[in-house]
C-alpha cells in the first residue's frame, strides 16, 4: 500500500484518540452528555473528511497527467485547458443570480433597516409610554410637570422665576402688565387668530374722558379685576370691554379671552399663535403635546394665584 | 471575446474603469437627482438674509452651532422636524457643523424672535444665566456687506439656476416669489426695506437710527438670517 495512505490512517486515528481522550475524560464523559457526544461526532467527521480530501489531492498531484484541449493563448509557455463549467457550480451560480435579483428588488427594499423607520417606532413607543404614565396626573404633579416644561421651553425668555427678565418678556407672575393692557386698548390686538378671529378693535381709549380715567381702568385690569372695585367695573362697562370679555373678565368664546387670570384656554391661545405686543414677540409653540400644554398652563396659573 | 481583453492589459484597465464608473452613475445619479432637489417650502435667501449668513460664517458661529437635526426623538422634541437633504439646496456652503457647544440652529426661527436675538447677541448671559456664548457687541456697529451678498445672489441665479424672481412652491400649495434686485442699487434698497421690518421689533436706538439713515448694521442681517431658519 502507498505510504501516503498509511500516514493518513495513522494521523486520523491519532486525532480521533486525542479527541476521545480530551472529551471522554471530562466531567459527564461520553455516556450521557449529548453535547459531548455531538462534539466528538463532529470532530471525527471533520478529521475524516479533511484527511480524505488532503489525500485525494496529494495523490492526484503525484499520479495525474493533464489532458484535454488547450486554449489558444499561451502565456510564456503556460497554457489553459478549455474545461466544461462544472454542473454543480453552474447551478449554484444561476441560483445565486436569481436570489440576487430577488434581493435587489424585493428582499432589501422591503426588509431593509431604515433610520426613519426606527425613528418613527421610537416616537410611537415614547408617545405611548408618555400617555400611559401621565394619563391621569392632576394637582401638584401636573404643576411640577408644567414647571419642567417651562424650564425647558420658556425660561430663556420669561426667566427662571417667570418674571420676564426685566421686561424682556411678559412677567407671568401676574395675568397681565399695565403696558400690555394699555397697548391692547390703544392699538387693538389680533394675535390669537385661531381662538379669536375677530380680534380687538383699536382706539378704545377714546371711550375715556381722560388719561387718568384710562389709567384707573388699566390698574383695575392689572389688579385682576377685584370684585369689590365697583368704580373699576363701571369703567370696564364704559369702555364696552364687558361686551367681549364678560362682566367679570372671564372671557367669552370667540369674542374675547379671559383677562382676570390664567387658565388652560388663555395659555393655549398664546401657544397656538404666539403674541406680538408692547413687550416683545413671543413665537408660537406647535411642538408641545396636549398634556404638556395642560401642565404648563397649570404651572402658569399657579404662579399668579 | 474576452481573451482579447486579457491580452491587452491597458484596454482591460480602461474597460474596468468604464464599467465601474457606469455602475456608480446608475447608483448615484438618480438618488442625487431626487435627494438634492429643494424640499417643497424651501426658499432661496433674500439679500439681507444672505448678508446675515455671511456674518454667521465670518464669526464662525458654525464652530459652536450645528444646523442639522438628526432623526432622534430627543432632538426633534427640542428642535423640530429632522433635517432633509433638500432643505440645504440653497446653502452654499451648507453649515451642518460638526460640534454642538451650543444648540442646533436649523430651525431656530420657529422658537426665537427678533427682540430675543437682540438681547442675546448683545449679552448672552443676560437671558441665559451662565451662558458661555461670546457677546457680539460689534455687530451693533459694523455694517453688513450687502454688495457681496447681492453678487452671490447674481452668481447662484446665473450658474446654478437658483429661482430668484420665480415662483417657488410652498407647503400649503401656494407659491412664493423671492425677489432679487435688477441692479445693485435696487438690491440695497430692498435690503434696507427688509431691515426696517426687523428694526421695528428691536429696541436698540442706535441700530434703529442707523437703518433710518440707510445703513444696515450686521446685527440686523444676522437676525434676518436667524429668523429665516425654519
Ligand atoms: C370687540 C370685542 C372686544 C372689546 C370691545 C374689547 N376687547 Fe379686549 N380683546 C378682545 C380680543 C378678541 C382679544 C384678543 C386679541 C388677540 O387676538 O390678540 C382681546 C385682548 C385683550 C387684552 C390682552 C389679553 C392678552 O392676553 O393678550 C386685554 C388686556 C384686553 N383685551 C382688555 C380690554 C379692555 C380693557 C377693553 C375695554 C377698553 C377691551 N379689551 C375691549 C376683544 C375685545
Ligand atoms: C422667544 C421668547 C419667548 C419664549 C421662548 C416664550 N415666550 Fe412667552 N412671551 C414672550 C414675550 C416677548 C411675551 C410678551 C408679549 C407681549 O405682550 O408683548 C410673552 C408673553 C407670554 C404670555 C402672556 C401672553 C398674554 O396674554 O399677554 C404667556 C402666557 C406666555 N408668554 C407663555 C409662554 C410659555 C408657556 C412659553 C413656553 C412654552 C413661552 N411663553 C415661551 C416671549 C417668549
Ligand atoms: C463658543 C461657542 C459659541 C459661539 C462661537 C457661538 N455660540 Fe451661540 N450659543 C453657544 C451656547 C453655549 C449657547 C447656549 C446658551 C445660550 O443660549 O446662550 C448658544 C446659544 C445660541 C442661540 C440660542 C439657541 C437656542 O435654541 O436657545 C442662538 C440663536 C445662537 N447661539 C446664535 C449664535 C450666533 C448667531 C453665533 C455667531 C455670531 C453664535 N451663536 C456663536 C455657544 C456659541
Amino acid at each position: 500500500m502507498n505510504k501516503l495512505y498509511i500516514w493518513a490512517v495513522v494521523f486520523a486515528a491519532l486525532m480521533i484518540v486525542l479527541t476521545y481522550l480530551s472529551v471522554g475524560t471530562t466531567e459527564g464523559g461520553l455516556n450521557d452528555d449529548v453535547v459531548n457526544q455531538l462534539a466528538v461526532a463532529g470532530a471525527v467527521a471533520l478529521v475524516v473528511i479533511s484527511v480524505f480530501v488532503v489525500v485525494k489531492y496529494v495523490r492526484q498531484m503525484q499520479v495525474d497527467t493533464a489532458d484535454g484541449d488547450l486554449a489558444e493563448e499561451s502565456w510564456d509557455g503556460i497554457g489553459e485547458y478549455l474545461n466544461e463549467v462544472p454542473k454543480g457550480w453552474a447551478i449554484l451560480y444561476i441560483l445565486t443570480m436569481i436570489w440576487g435579483m430577488w434581493y435587489f428588488t424585493m428582499g432589501y427594499p422591503v426588509n431593509a433597516y431604515s433610520q426613519i423607520g426606527e425613528y418613527n417606532e421610537d416616537v410611537a413607543a415614547h408617545d405611548a409610554k408618555f400617555a400611559a404614565e401621565y394619563k391621569g396626573i392632576t394637582g401638584n404633579r401636573l404643576v411640577e410637570m408644567g414647571e419642567s416644561v417651562f424650564l425647558a421651553e420658556c425660561k430663556v425668555c420669561h426667566g427662571i422665576s417667570a418674571d420676564g427678565i426685566d421686561g424682556k418678556a411678559a412677567n407671568l407672575n401676574q395675568r397681565i402688565e399695565a403696558v400690555a393692557v394699555k397697548h391692547a386698548i390703544m392699538n387693538g390686538a389680533n394675535n390669537f387668530t385661531t381662538d379669536f378671529p375677530g380680534g380687538m378693535p383699536p382706539g378704545l381709549n377714546y371711550m375715556f374722558a381722560s388719561e387718568a380715567e384710562l389709567d384707573e381702568l388699566v390698574n383695575y385690569v392689572v389688579a385682576g379685576m377685584p370684585a369689590d372695585d365697583t368704580r373699576g367695573a363701571e369703567l370696564f362697562a364704559q369702555g364696552t370691554c364687558n361686551g367681549c370679555h364678560g362682566d367679570t373678565g372671564e372671557g367669552m368664546p370667540y369674542a374675547g379671552p379671559k383677562i382676570n387670570g390664567y387658565d388652560i384656554a388663555t395659555v393655549s391661545s398664546v401657544l397656538k399663535d404666539g403674541k406680538k405686543g408692547a413687550i416683545g414677540t413671543m413665537p408660537k409653540f406647535e411642538r408641545l403635546n396636549a398634556k404638556q400644554i395642560e401642565a404648563v398652563s397649570a404651572y402658569i396659573t399657579s404662579l399668579s394665584k | 471575446m474576452f481573451h482579447w481583453l486579457e491580452k491587452n492589459p491597458f484596454a482591460f484597465a480602461v474597460v474596468v474603469i468604464v464599467t465601474i464608473a457606469f455602475a456608480g452613475l446608475v447608483e448615484i445619479v438618480p438618488h442625487f437627482a431626487q435627494q438634492a432637489r429643494p424640499v417643497i417650502g424651501t426658499t432661496p435667501y433674500s439679500t439681507l438674509e444672505l448678508a446675515g449668513r455671511h456674518v454667521y460664517i465670518k464669526n464662525s458661529c458654525n464652530a459652536c452651532h450645528s444646523q442639522l437635526v438628526r432623526p432622534f426623538k430627543s432632538e426633534t422634541d427640542r428642535y423640530g422636524d429632522y433635517s432633509l437633504s433638500g432643505e440645504y439646496a440653497y446653502d452654499r456652503p451648507f453649515l451642518w457643523g460638526s460640534k454642538r457647544t451650543g444648540p442646533d440652529l436649523m430651525r431656530v426661527g420657529n422658537y426665537r424672535t427678533t427682540d430675543w436675538h437682540e438681547n442675546h447677541m448683545k449679552d448672552p448671559a443676560s437671558v441665559v444665566p451662565g451662558s458661555i456664548m461670546p457677546a457680539y457687541g460689534w455687530m451693533f456697529v459694523n455694517e453688513a456687506d450687502i454688495d457681496t451678498s447681492y453678487a452671490e445672489q447674481l452668481t447662484v441665479a446665473k450658474f446654478f439656476g437658483v429661482p430668484y424672481n420665480k415662483p417657488v412652491p410652498m407647503k400649503d400649495g401656494s407659491t412664493k416669489i423671492i425677489k432679487m434686485g435688477a441692479t445693485v442699487e435696487e438690491a440695497r434698497a430692498m435690503a434696507l426695506a427688509e431691515a426696517k421690518l426687523i428694526t421695528a421689533d428691536m429696541k436698540n436706538q442706535d441700530v434703529k437710527d442707523a437703518v433710518e439713515n440707510g445703513k444696515i448694521p450686521e446685527i440686523v442681517a444676522i437676525i434676518a438670517y436667524m429668523n429665516s431658519l425654519k
